[in-house]
């Protein structure tokens, strides 16, 4: 294993170290499963093409105006500047090869013989048109773990299809029952999809890890990014079953509580959100709104009784909210027991008490960017906390590390590989969706 | 894939052999659960004695005839549709045991432990502080046993000075920041329809208790699992965190329009709604021959950048087209010329979904309350392990208590039937 590239090098609390994962994935779902694992301390290595990189870094000649590089300014190689790709890839080894040639598929033969794991979320087929089908991947390494992550998996008439983690809420039934009342179907504001469907996946990899080490059998684990974005609207379709109606738009509001919604607070764009999931917690909502006269109200004591007065609850608690901060709401409501929060945007979560307290974001110095925050991991862990080991790697970053150290080839043939341009630092192209 | 019923013999899965007590109820903990036990881990539901998780009374039912508030309208429910009857129980308990007792009460205590005794896992999701209250936190709990992995779900984690607000998914969807994006700019931010905060954090909670088990089994030491809901959704703002952390620019509700994009969302069609996806640049001609709209293949509309310049004016000229096709023609047309289009998808559209059945997706489980239905299944399938995922229906309430207390603790009749008696099971 390759001493780790800063100084950052010990390995307490790195509860995965003794996994390699080969990491041929793009964009966000793949990136998200091996970020989870890589927070945890496993050998993450990152592959791309010097001339399809991961699109997450942006391309090799932005446009203007693209904010996601540091002070708006892409800078001379903003494909190691891009906040997109920087946030997905701390703590992994980034590595270039080229697939096309001999000389860079006998390095590949070598990653793979050496990796307990190969991810890669490519068009369905794409690796195995290069030959590196599961089975000859399993002559290379017969205990590997590999996992396939295309949109809409392995087998089916749509295998081929191509989609990325906005389709999905589409295709899963996500956005189908997500708007405005009465209006269309509305996309989330992030791409749900793909991080489902890495979370699902670094689950599914880590059980079958654990299964290898009684069995000594590797696998081949076919994931539809599809198939995991409907796992999380399960309930629905049952429910449809049971009952013929599909689920409805209802904005901001419940189909088991009232009130229940986003009210305007003082200030431009600030909300609160409010949400009244028991008989008691309306009457202290009541007892705030308009006193025990109001708490008293009998044709509003019951859910049903809320739920048929919406519109008219609404109106009283957005008139109560209109001139208040939203984090004074709050701290009101809360004291007294009422599920609340305010709608907080970037500068509110990282100026945030309670994020800082936990750490939930972490100040990361990368070479090319300056010190930034990102998101840390994901979860506590009282034993093994794993944490952020070095900054997301400059295309190519570790090259050298990875291929002498850890392949313990010689540095001409690393230079031969380099001038061949079948690794390298320097882009030849990018594909940016 | 095995499909069995809850009294067939005992397949096995990927965690076969991995025992798991399952304190936990609504949606994070529960569906952090039901992957262990679909995956083939003995998950064993404990509940409150006749209450049970809250979510059993969460609509919708299968009746009609009673409302989805679970009120009073109409008629009175049965117990048995009360309890085992809601939609969405139903799908996050599949192939788990369902055991009462009373945690209040040191016999309760006592049997919890036994279990956690021989068990590897504990997941829950009270409030923070509620176990510990009970005399059965984490400290107290690694007594009983060293190495058990224990993982907590809360709304906001086990610290920090917002530690003990409540809340409902909407608060945490606006908490973890994901909410200020989602929606049209002029109107008020929107959550989603599915409660993505707390599934999504339930499903990283499965990673970490795996992550938390190979490290017991490396090393004998267990330790406490610190899940928070809120952070989960921050976790995921990926661009929209990272655009204010680099530049200070705030990111925006942009509807349906992707974010810097044009081109890029949900737009209307003839039978409901597609999905339009104009990149990357150089697929953006084959969307002016798909849609017989010369005007779309303009230079001006060629790169990202043009397109978002222009968006107005590439919507209306790909509207025509769109109203005038049906959803799956759509979203056919743009895949079969390499381009991401995709449909909105209502459950019946699901169902009857040709990739889905062709994979068999959907799994059929029958319920005695509801009758055999179609749950979707394996999120991930192994292909060199057929037997790696086990569905049974969700457990009714107590229904396997007598069996695990003999089984598992070996208990006596008489022992049980004074527990309960007593009320603790």
């Amino acid at each position: 294993m390759p001493t780790a590239p800063s100084s950052h090098s010990g390995n307490a609390g790195q509860p995965l170290r003794n996994f390699r994962i080969l990491d041929l994935s793009r964009i966000w779902a793949g990136p998200y499963c091996t970020k989870l694992l890589a927070d945890m301390g496993a050998e993450v290595i990152k592959m791309e093409s010097l001339s399809v990189y991961d699109s997450h870094r942006g391309p090799v000649n932005p446009a203007p105006g693209i904010v996601s590089y540091p002070d708006a300014d892409p800078g001379e190689q903003p494909w190691n500047r891009n906040g997109w790709f920087n946030c997905l890839h701390m703590s992994k080894y980034g590595i270039t090869l080229e697939l096309t040639g001999e000389s860079g598929r006998r390095v590949f033969n070598e990653l793979v013989s050496i990796s307990d794991v190969l991810v890669e979320n490519f068009r369905q087929g794409s690796l195995e048109r290069l030959g590196y089908s599961y089975q000859e991947l399993r002559q290379l390494r017969p205990d590997l773990i590999y996992v396939s992550m295309p949109a809409f998996g392995n087998g089916g008439p749509w295998q081929k299809y191509v989609a990325y983690g906005i389709g999905q809420e589409q295709l899963s039934g996500m956005a189908h029952m997500t708007g405005y009342r009465g209006e269309g179907p509305m996309k989330s504001g992030i791409n749900h999809g793909d991080p489902i469907t890495g979370s699902h996946a670094a689950g599914v990899l880590l059980a079958a890890l654990r299964r290898r080490r009684r069995t000594g059998e590797g696998m081949f684990i076919d994931v539809s990014q599809q198939e995991s974005a409907v796992a999380l609207i399960g309930g629905e379709v049952l429910a449809y079953q049971m009952t013929g109606v599909e689920p409805e738009r209802r904005g901001n509001r419940s189909p088991w509580f009232a009130p229940h919604n986003s009210y305007q607070c003082a200030g431009e764009d600030r909300w609160v959100t409010i949400a009244v999931t028991s008989d008691e917690e309306w009457l202290r909502l009541a007892e705030i709104l308009g006193g025990s006269e109001l708490a008293a109200d009998a044709q509003y004591a019951t859910v049903s009784d809320r739920m048929e007065h919406q519109d008219t609850l609404d109106a009283l608690i957005g008139a109560w909210t209109a001139d208040k901060d939203a984090r004074e709401v709050c701290e009101q409501l809360q004291a007294a027991g009422i599920p609340s929060s305010p709608v907080m945007g970037g500068p509110d979560l990282l100026a945030d008490d309670h994020y800082a307290a936990r750490g939930t974001f972490v100040e990361v110095d990368h070479p090319q960017v300056g010190p930034k925050m990102y998101p840390g991991p994901a979860w506590k862990m009282s034993a093994t906390p794993g944490r952020v080991r070095w900054p997301s790697p400059t295309l190519g970053q570790h090259n050298r590390l990875i291929y002498s150290e850890l392949l313990g080839m010689p540095l001409d043939s690393i230079a031969a590989l380099e001038e061949g341009g079948v690794i390298g630092v320097k882009p030849t192209g990018s594909r940016i969706i | 894939m095995t499909i069995s019923g809850p009294n067939s013999g005992e397949p096995m899965g990927l965690l076969d052999g991995v025992r798991a007590v399952d304190l936990t109820h609504y949606f994070s903990g529960p569906y952090c659960t039901k992957l262990l036990a679909t995956l083939g881990a003995e998950v064993i539901k404990v509940e409150r004695p006749g209450v049970g998780d809250p979510m059993r009374r969460f609509g919708p039912f299968a009746s009609a005839l009673i409302p989805e508030t679970g009120g009073d309208q109409g008629r009175r429910l049965t117990h048995e549709e009360r309890e085992e009857n809601g939609a969405w129980f139903l799908y996050l308990n599949t192939s788990k045991k369902s055991l009462t007792l009373d945690l209040k009460s040191a016999d309760g205590k006592q049997v919890l432990r036994e279990l956690l005794g021989s068990s590897q896992i504990l997941v829950e999701n009270f409030a923070p502080g509620v176990l510990d209250k009970l005399g059965l936190g984490y400290d107290e709990l690694r007594a009983v046993n060293p190495s058990l992995v224990m993982i907590s779900i809360t709304n906001y984690g086990q610290t920090g000075p917002r530690r003990d607000w409540k809340a409902a998914e909407i608060n945490l969807y606006a908490a973890g920041g994901l909410m200020n994006i989602t929606g049209e700019p002029e109107e008020e931010p929107l959550k989603e329809g599915a409660p993505l905060s707390q599934l999504g954090a339930g499903q990283n909670a499965f990673v970490a208790t795996m992550v938390g088990l190979i490290h017991a089994e490396d090393s004998g030491e267990g330790q406490h699992i610190d899940v928070s809901i809120a952070e989960y959704a921050t976790n995921i703002l990926e661009n929209a965190m990272m655009q204010y952390s680099y530049s200070g620019q705030e990111y925006t509700r942009v509807g349906n329009r992707g974010y810097g994009r044009a081109a890029w969302g949900i737009y209307p069609c003839r039978d409901g709604y597609v999905g339009i996806i104009a990149g990357p640049d150089q697929r953006w001609p084959e969307v002016a021959n798909i849609m017989e709209r010369e005007e779309l293949a303009d230079p001006r509309f060629a790169s990202r950048y043009g397109r978002l310049v222009h968006a107005d004016e590439v919507d209306a000229l790909m509207l025509p087209w769109l109203l005038d096709h049906d959803k799956v023609d759509v979203f056919k047309a743009g895949q079969e010329h390499g381009l991401a289009f995709t449909y909105v998808a209502t459950m019946e559209d699901l169902l009857e979904m040709e990739q889905l059945t062709a994979r068999d997706y959907f799994v059929e489980i029958d319920h005695p309350v509801t009758g055999p239905l179609q749950y979707p299944g394996r999120p991930i399938s192994p292909h060199s392990r057929s037997d790696a995922w086990v569905y049974r229906r969700a457990p009714l309430l107590g229904e396997h208590t007598d069996q695990i207390l003999e089984d598992r603790l070996g208990y006596s009749t008489d022992q049980i039937s004074r527990l309960r008696d007593q009320g603790v099971i």
